[in-house]
């Protein structure tokens, strides 16, 4: 691969890759300091010393936020929430955002549809209304109450309509040809070439539902029931120096909010680290459209 | 007889599509639709105990009160300007760095590049907060860095300039890694054909960058532009309330914050509420203008 | 053939997830019907019969069993010891309670506590309000406002035992005054006077530049810029400074209060003027005076350039680090950060001081502003208002020395999954800080191996623990942790005790104004506050001239403060408990 390259393409190479990598350092860097906090004693990490490499190396605050049985059953809550929440999701992003991509012509009642869901993404009820209308279907303090109030993602939904928009016309006529209806258009032939933006929209729903944790704390009537960040969360406020009064002082000796605070992001953001690098190879790869065409 | 029975078959063909909304339609009517009842809370002196039902109406006395607090008018501005430039590089950088990054040829490079520019993605603002702080100190990294070529230090979170600089140079590298995602698979759905055409006709790249990977991604583009405008009144609360302080309110006080503190004194609801119904309708305006301009200048419908 | 199955499989998924939910709609529509109508019926029937029967046994139990519902704000455990696996639901207390008391404690939901708040307003909008709770002030308010509270009369006289009224009255009165109406006790607490302020340095610092503790603002100001200048900690570079804020100017920790106050200042707090009436602290003429000093003690590099861009746990992380020396706050310190900054330098010592004077006579006045602490209420619907009472009486009896004290063989505590965070209604004696410095340095001068603590001792528990690390210290000066237990709490001359010589000597100015916020400050009190923290800011950082001060107080006037003060002094004249 490495024959003959004309100058410009070289000169651009050339600051390419240094200017990424500079970007890279710049996303790591901010990162590698906060795992280095997390990994410091309470004195080190209070006194704002620790820089890249952890001082007074301890597994404290991870020991602390995993050590308890709620850790083991909150993550199971978690893995949960997130694979029946991406699977319903992405189900109802498919299930919308295909009759949505037609055009008005194809679809007479396509306009009106489109604007019932977009309104959505600008006009809300705020919390209070919210609370009531989950109380009042009765999924309160189930699994349901963190995956059916935002089952479907309009945001998403939208972009998924856009990428269906980009597939070429012809596939769909071929398939009609062959007498296919629009179950199995979009099932066989919309889903199999939308791979990349399946794996953007796949991505951001688990991220999404892994890393709320508010629905959590306010959905759910105990902490026996929340999702592994909602009980991070708690651990890392419960000890919140706030919250000294008079009445509850304790003398938290190795733990300090700063340590498990940051610890919290690397225990939450792992998964998702894991999952990653397996939706990496949709959005390089690439689809060749042209060899499935007539 | 003859549109009639087009018609039929029409509404025939039709009737799978219908049949896929319904699900999606339950969902947003129940959960979306359901709480937009709340909306009425705007115009009520809004208490809990007595909810939206008995609570006395007020008419429009909640916004008069919200847009007559002495400083409403440069709060509104100092969110439109936060916003509007976060969302003008937020785009513009993720855009850049996916042309950039889909030049490069090694997979691992990519991917590499790729997974750490999504890591600050992560991070909480209640966590950055404290990082940014430090990094822009007066004894920080970035201070060291131009007093050894001899400039004077700047307390950069104290001076109103470039603390609204600072709030929006970190809000668009936090973010930059998801936007920059969609933008690839926006380039990475372009049909592959199109580009070995264009170098059988001895396109270079950057025509090819031009012609195809552009023109093939302005859906999307034009989609994020609009679908961003609809926030063009949140200016990131969470952000702002962790890194702004007394010596730059001026600049940085932002609808978000501006609400949060009178909520503080006492829960107010109403208040809240009332601005929640102003920016949505802002929105709305919005992102219906731009919806119509797209649609009037390129003939594409936005969704 | 394949379109149908997946369809199918499709369609047969959402019906799932729909008839899922729906089913729990229905359980959980029945569920709430069976608990809310019955209650409300005969909520007023049954403590009718009991209100005229006198007194009664203060830990009677049922003879029947009672269900009581409670909400949560939920913390973990803050001993280190607690027993492993414990919930909120088999806590200690609840099982005792049921043993005791024969009384069900039932929590609706639990939160935790940060969240408390938001989850009990969303509670309460939705109509759920439980039988017991223990709210603060604004909150009361509201709910006498709405008519939901019950009547606590008969019953805290009737069941409320010796030892709870000895901790309610602990204060002459004041907060059951406070919390009748119309001749009716809507409410039961305990009121304080509030955190007294005092100053923090670093003795060690002081002895190596030979300064003695600085008694006057002008030699707290000598102190402060040789901390600055004649590098104290003799590390041979300049990295120093003098006295630590942030950008909370009256915050709850490394703030200027203390400041303030040391100029007879009070900014936030409403004082009597010559004439007996209310004004705001923020714009008097002492607030001006304080501000200039401040001013110039930016300049001089006493303060930090960059105090007003960093919170307390920022500010926090200069003491634990050995850069700053002079703290105005509190006498919790030594638990924290102090102790961080001991295992951070192992040179470092830490002495509180009163606040520095003015004219050199008496230590600056400290602002005490009494409070009502959290209130007993209960719901006008709850079936056994007096079991609230009974309640507390329980938790004062499971707080005596025979349970509360480590080494008696009937202790109950976290170690035995007894988490007091727990339960509510829990009560504290107000005085229970001092009484407990008192005893423990009483025992640590005599030399004694065991506290012997009389049965109505209030705070045995913690007596016993600051006890126990006082003992740790003097075995191992170096365990920090258990100096910020001894030197906040225990020492004599420590946080709480140089706090309690403050009150006793009378070095402290009134706080006026207890009442709920009035409509101006509701309305404007934001704004206000604003521009208050705004204008104090700049002028301390010199980027506006201090006779900005007088613009503010003008504005301030103008723009509701007026309005307020009006308020303020109509509240005072109708309502203010006088002694």
């Amino acid at each position: 691969m490495s024959y003959k390259l004309p100058l410009g393409r070289k000169i651009f190479i050339a600051i390419n890759i240094p200017l990424l990598i500079g970007i890279m350092l710049l996303s790591i860097v901010p990162f590698v300091h906060l795992l280095a906090v997390s990994l410091s004693s309470n004195a080190a990490a209070s006194s704002g010393q620790v820089k890249l490499w952890p001082i007074g190396f301890t597994l404290d605050a991870y020991q602390f936020l995993g050590q308890k049985a709620e850790f083991i059953k909150s993550l199971g809550i978690s893995v949960q929430r997130v694979f029946l929440g991406t699977i319903i999701n992405m189900l109802l992003v498919f299930l919308t955002a295909y009759p949505l991509s037609k055009t008005n012509e194809q679809f007479r009642f396509r306009t009106g549809y489109v604007w019932f869901f977009a309104v959505t993404m600008f006009f809300g009820g705020g919390l209070i209304p919210t609370y009531m209308i989950v109380k009042e279907t009765g999924i309160m303090n189930t699994i349901w109450a963190l995956i059916l109030p935002g089952a479907l993602n309009v945001w998403n939904m939208v972009m998924m309509l856009n990428f269906f928009r980009g597939i070429p016309r012809e596939l769909e006529e071929a398939s009609k040809i062959d007498g296919a209806g629009h179950w199995s258009i979009l099932w066989r032939v919309y889903l199999p070439v939308s791979l990349p933006s399946i794996a953007t929209i796949g991505l951001f729903t688990i991220v999404g539902h892994w890393n709320s944790w508010f629905d959590g704390m306010i959905y759910m009537n105990s902490p026996a029931n929340y999702p592994l960040q909602t009980y991070l969360a708690t651990l890392v406020t419960a000890i919140n120096v706030k919250s000294i009064t008079i009445d509850d002082l304790s003398a938290l000796q190795n733990l300090s909010e700063k340590t498990l605070r940051t610890a919290q992001i690397f225990l939450g953001a792992l998964p998702i680290m894991l999952v990653y690098p397996f939706l990496q190879k949709y959005f390089v790869k690439g689809i060749t459209v042209g060899s499935v065409k007539e | 007889m003859n549109t009639r029975t087009t018609n039929k078959r029409r509404l025939r063909a039709e009737l799978p599509l219908h049949l896929m909304l319904v699900p999606g339609i339950i969902v947003t009517l129940i959960y979306a639709y359901g709480p937009m009842l709340g909306i009425v809370m705007a115009f009520q002196k809004f208490k809990p105990l007595l909810g939206f039902f008995k609570s006395e109406w007020v008419g429009f006395k909640n916004f008069e009160y919200v847009f007559n607090l002495p400083d409403f008018t440069q709060v509104l501005w100092n969110t439109f300007f936060i916003s509007i430039m976060k969302i003008a590089f937020g785009l513009l950088i993720p855009l850049i760095l996916a042309l950039l990054l889909n030049e490069i040829t090694k997979n691992w490079f990519k991917r590499l590049i790729q997974t750490s520019i999504f890591l600050p993605f992560f991070l909480s603002w209640a966590v950055l907060g404290g990082v940014l702080i430090e990094i822009f100190s007066l004894k920080g990294p970035v201070n060291g860095l131009i007093s050894a070529v001899g400039v004077e230090p700047i307390m950069f979170m104290g001076i109103n300039e470039w603390f609204v600089s600072i709030i929006i140079g970190s809000d668009v590298w936090k973010g930059m890694g998801y936007n920059m995602i969609i933008f690839l698979a926006a380039i990475v759905s372009i049909n592959a054909n199109l580009y070995e055409a264009a170098e059988v006709d001895g396109a270079g790249k950057w025509k090819q960058m031009v012609h195809i990977t552009l023109p093939g991604m302005a859906p999307i583009i034009i989609l994020m532009c609009t679908l961003s405008l609809g926030g063009v009144l949140n200016a990131g609360f969470e952000q702002i309330l962790i890194l702004y302080n007394p010596a730059v309110y001026e600049s940085a006080d932002v609808i978000d914050t501006f609400v949060y503190r009178l909520g503080l004194f006492d829960q107010q609801y109403a208040p809240a509420a009332a601005v929640g119904l102003f920016k949505s309708v802002i929105s709305v305006a919005l992102v219906s203008l731009s919806y119509y301009l797209a649609y009037r200048l390129t003939n594409y419908r936005i969704f | 053939m394949r379109r149908t199955t997946a369809s199918l499989i499709v369609m047969i998924m959402l019906i799932v997830a729909l008839a899922a939910c729906s089913g729990n709609d229905n359980a959980g529509g029945n569920n709430s019907k069976q608990g809310n109508d019955p209650s409300a019926n005969k909520g007023s029937n049954v403590s009718g019969n009991q209100s005229d029967s006198g007194p009664q046994d203060p830990l009677g139990k049922y003879e029947e069993p009672i269900t009581v519902t409670q909400v949560l704000a939920y913390r973990a455990p803050e001993e280190g010891d607690a027993l492993k696996g414990v919930t909120p639901e088999t806590n200690g207390y609840l099982k005792d309670l049921k043993e005791m008391l024969n009384i069900d404690l039932k929590y609706e939901w639990s939160v935790p506590a940060d969240q408390f708040e938001q989850k009990f307003s969303l509670a309460i909008a939705s109509g759920d309000l439980p039988d017991i709770m223990q709210i603060d002030y604004n909150t009361y308010e509201k709910f006498k406002e709405q008519d939901v509270l019950a009547d606590l009369t008969d019953a805290y006289k009737n069941y409320a035992s010796p030892l709870l009224k000895k901790t309610i009255e602990a204060d002459n009165g004041f907060a059951l005054k406070s919390l009748t109406t119309d001749g009716k006790l809507l409410g039961v607490a305990t009121s304080g006077e509030g955190v007294v302020q005092i100053v923090w340095i670093r003795s060690d610092w002081l002895a190596n530049l030979k300064l003695q503790p600085p008694t006057t603002i002008d030699e707290l100001e000598k102190v402060a810029e040789a901390f600055v200048k004649n590098d104290p900690d003799q590390n041979g570079s300049d990295d120093t400074y003098g006295i630590v804020f942030n950008k909370n100017l009256l915050g709850w920790g490394f703030d200027a209060r203390g400041a303030f106050y040391s100029h007879g200042a009070y900014p936030g707090a409403w004082i009597k003027d010559a004439d007996g009436k209310l004004v705001a602290g923020e714009v008097q003429p002492e607030t001006k005076t304080a501000l200039a000093r401040m001013q110039s003690w930016y300049k001089n590099g006493i303060l930090d350039k960059e105090f007003a861009l960093r919170d307390e746990n920022k500010a926090s992380e200069d003491i634990v680090a050995s850069k700053v020396g002079i703290a105005f706050g509190e006498w919790w310190y030594p638990n924290w950060p102090l102790n961080l900054n001991k295992d951070n330098d192992p040179k470092a010592e830490w002495i509180p001081l009163m606040l520095p004077s003015l004219d050199g006579s008496a230590p600056g006045k400290t602002l005490i502003s009494r409070t009502v602490s959290s209130i007993l209420v209960v719901n006008k619907k709850a079936k056994h208002p007096e079991a609230a009472i009974k309640m507390a009486n329980f938790y004062l009896e499971l707080s005596k020395p025979k349970y509360a004290v480590k080494e008696s063989p009937d202790f109950k505590g976290a170690k035995n999954g007894y988490i007091y965070l727990w339960f509510q209604p829990r009560f504290y004696y107000p005085k229970m800080f001092d009484e407990v410095m008192a005893k423990v340095s009483d025992a640590i001068d005599a030399k004694q191996d065991q506290l012997d603590l009389p049965d109505d001792f209030p705070g045995a528990g913690e007596a016993q623990s600051v006890f126990t690390n006082a003992k740790k210290f003097f075995e191992n000066p170096k365990d920090n942790a258990a100096w910020g237990m001894w030197y906040s709490r225990g020492a004599r001359d420590g946080g709480v005790g140089l706090s309690k010589k403050v009150v006793d000597e009378k070095h402290t100015v009134y706080n006026e104004y207890y009442g709920p916020p009035t409509p101006t400050m509701l309305e404007k009190g934001a704004s206000l506050n604003k521009l208050m923290i705004e204008t104090f800011t700049k002028i301390i950082m010199g980027s506006a001239p201090i006779t900005d001060f007088d613009k503010f107080a003008d504005s301030w006037k103008k723009l509701g403060g007026n309005d307020i003060t009006d308020e303020v002094n109509a509240w005072y004249a109708e309502n203010a408990v006088k002694e």
